[in-house]
């Protein structure tokens, strides 16, 4: 088998995947609501804020304005990705498409492959244009194009990889809407300790510490941790940076990024190993 | 065309096959039968790949089962066939036939010639949530015949059937047998069996009981059922 006969079949689950999807009725609903969100947002862009007694110029309000909706669009559609893909396989195999495939020369790798890619695809889309709705004001506003929005988008569409592989991963294991809650606790981990993290190191914590105080030691549980916890939130300060082309050090930026791509191959392996001795139904 | 050799597939304690070893040949109609949770469906899940034995070897087309290629030629209807309900009968069709790696025009053409084969012109544009058991059970053939297999394989094709249903579909079987189609057929309707099929094994608690022509089983003007009925009850 080639690799066009080999990715066929892939490409059209994945597309089946994504028509199915779209055919919702709550994916439409999800849709509408987020890009109204959006649209709506665009009042905070013409504000006049002060801030310590200064004027903000209006290139500050729009860069910070979109900084944010950007943020909250990209932890947003992670929350819309796990929502969808906590149920793919359980409605495949209760609608019958799942014994369908697998009964023609299809092997169930193809078949995992096909719904991650078409799952990803769809989530990426969503988060895209909706990014690209908060690109489109921006760039209006300044009158200038921000390309570092898209850029920024695409940093983030790894996050919604591992969301769909680390939820289709888990909904193999236990009830669907507990593997949502566990992602979604990794995901809110994520974002809670990366929080604790850069107040820990900020100066009012340095100023509250003791003056000669030994810093207490640091082998505790959490810094073991920390460190490998899935860096969902690292990877967007790292597109909050490409925005705002803040300076990042260098090993920092990168590691968020390549912990969340090995992540995405760890689980993903093991979605591939899991679902090849699943008993198909 | 399909091969069993020593074919065990166990759950904990419990062996829902048990040693069974057969043999299907090309072109023949075949019936599997035996009571409920005689191991009959987990036969045909193990054929298919979906659950793997415990021991033992299957093969199809000459190929292992777990080898996806040995199902190029497999039609396949599921016991209590579903199709998605948001789907119409023509797009289920038309994704069966994708999925078989077939052009455009061709998948279009075999789903007409299989719309028409199972009589459901006029209704394929609308949507499955419309359809009655039986019209789902058409279509889920229909998906089976998709491609021209050498070998069908029917898991209990005309379960929840009125005997309407059961008629038209024993009807399209009879059709088919002059293509020279191997049928693999899992029923409980032991008159549809008799009226069809060739040769027949009677399964029971994962244990083979008896594989021959069905002219060979039956003695003495015996029914299918009441040698059904003798081989079960011991």
């Amino acid at each position: 088998m080639n690799t066009s006969q080999a990715l066929s079949p892939v490409l059209r689950i994945a597309k089946y995947t994504l028509t199915d999807e779209v055919r919702q009725k709550s994916f439409v609903i999800l849709f509408a609501i987020c890009a109204i969100f959006v649209f709506l947002m665009r009042g905070c862009y013409q504000g006049s804020y002060l801030v310590n007694g200064q004027l903000l110029t209006a290139e500050t309000v729009v860069r910070s304005v979109s900084k944010v909706t950007f943020q909250i669009i990209a932890a947003g559609v992670m929350l819309i990705t796990a929502l969808f893909s906590m149920r793919v396989f359980r409605r495949d195999r209760s609608e019958g498409m799942q014994t369908c495939i697998l009964s023609k020369p299809i092997a169930r790798w193809q078949y995992v492959m096909g719904k991650v890619i078409g799952l990803w695809v769809l989530s990426v889309l969503f988060m895209v244009i909706l990014h690209s709705i908060v690109f489109f004001i921006a760039s209006m506003s300044l009158k200038t194009l921000m390309a570092e929005y898209l850029i920024a988008s695409v940093l983030c569409s790894f996050n919604l990889l591992f969301v769909v592989v680390s939820v289709l991963l888990l909904s193999l294991l236990m009830a669907d809407i507990v593997a949502f809650l566990c992602v979604m606790a990794i995901g809110i981990g994520s974002f809670v300790a990366d929080g604790i993290s850069a107040l820990s190191h900020s100066q009012i914590a340095q100023m509250m510490q003791q003056p000669g105080a030994h810093p207490q030691s640091d082998m505790t549980f959490w810094t073991l941790i920390y460190p490998v916890w899935p860096k969902l939130s690292g990877v967007q300060q790292l597109a909050s940076s490409v925005i705002s082309s803040e300076a990042f050090p260098a090993l920092d930026a990168t590691y968020p990024l390549i912990n969340i791509v090995l992540y995405c191959l760890a689980l993903g392996w093991l979605l591939f190993k899991r679902f090849g001795s699943e008993d198909i139904v | 065309m399909i091969e069993l050799n020593n074919v065990t597939k166990q759950y904990d304690s419990l062996a829902a096959v048990n040693q069974v070893s057969f043999s299907v040949n090309a072109g023949e109609y075949f019936a599997l039968l035996g009571p409920n949770g005689a191991g009959k469906t987990t036969i045909v899940k193990m054929m298919l790949d979906f659950t793997r034995p415990t021991s033992g070897m299957l093969s199809l087309n000459g190929l292992p089962s777990t080898n996806e290629a040995c199902r190029a030629a497999v039609g396949y209807l599921a016991e209590n066939h579903h199709i998605p309900p948001r789907l119409s009968g023509w797009q289920y069709l038309l994704r069966c036939a994708e999925l078989l790696d077939m052009s455009p025009s061709d998948a279009i053409d075999q789903c007409r010639r299989i719309v028409e084969l199972i009589g459901m012109q006029g209704r394929e544009g609308t949507k499955v949530e419309t359809y009655s058991k039986g019209m789902v059970q058409r279509f889920g053939l229909g998906a089976a015949l998709i491609g021209n297999p050498k070998l069908l394989i029917l898991d209990e094709p005309t379960a929840g059937l009125d005997p309407i249903g059961i008629r038209e579909i024993r009807l399209l079987l009879e059709s088919l047998k002059n293509q020279g189609m191997t049928v693999f057929l899992n029923s409980h309707l032991l008159s549809e069996v008799e009226k069809i099929c060739d040769t027949a094994a009677i399964i029971n608690c994962g244990k083979l009981l008896v594989k021959d022509k069905i002219s060979t089983i039956l003695k003495d003007g015996e029914t299918l059922e009441e040698v059904f009925i003798r081989f079960v009850k011991g």
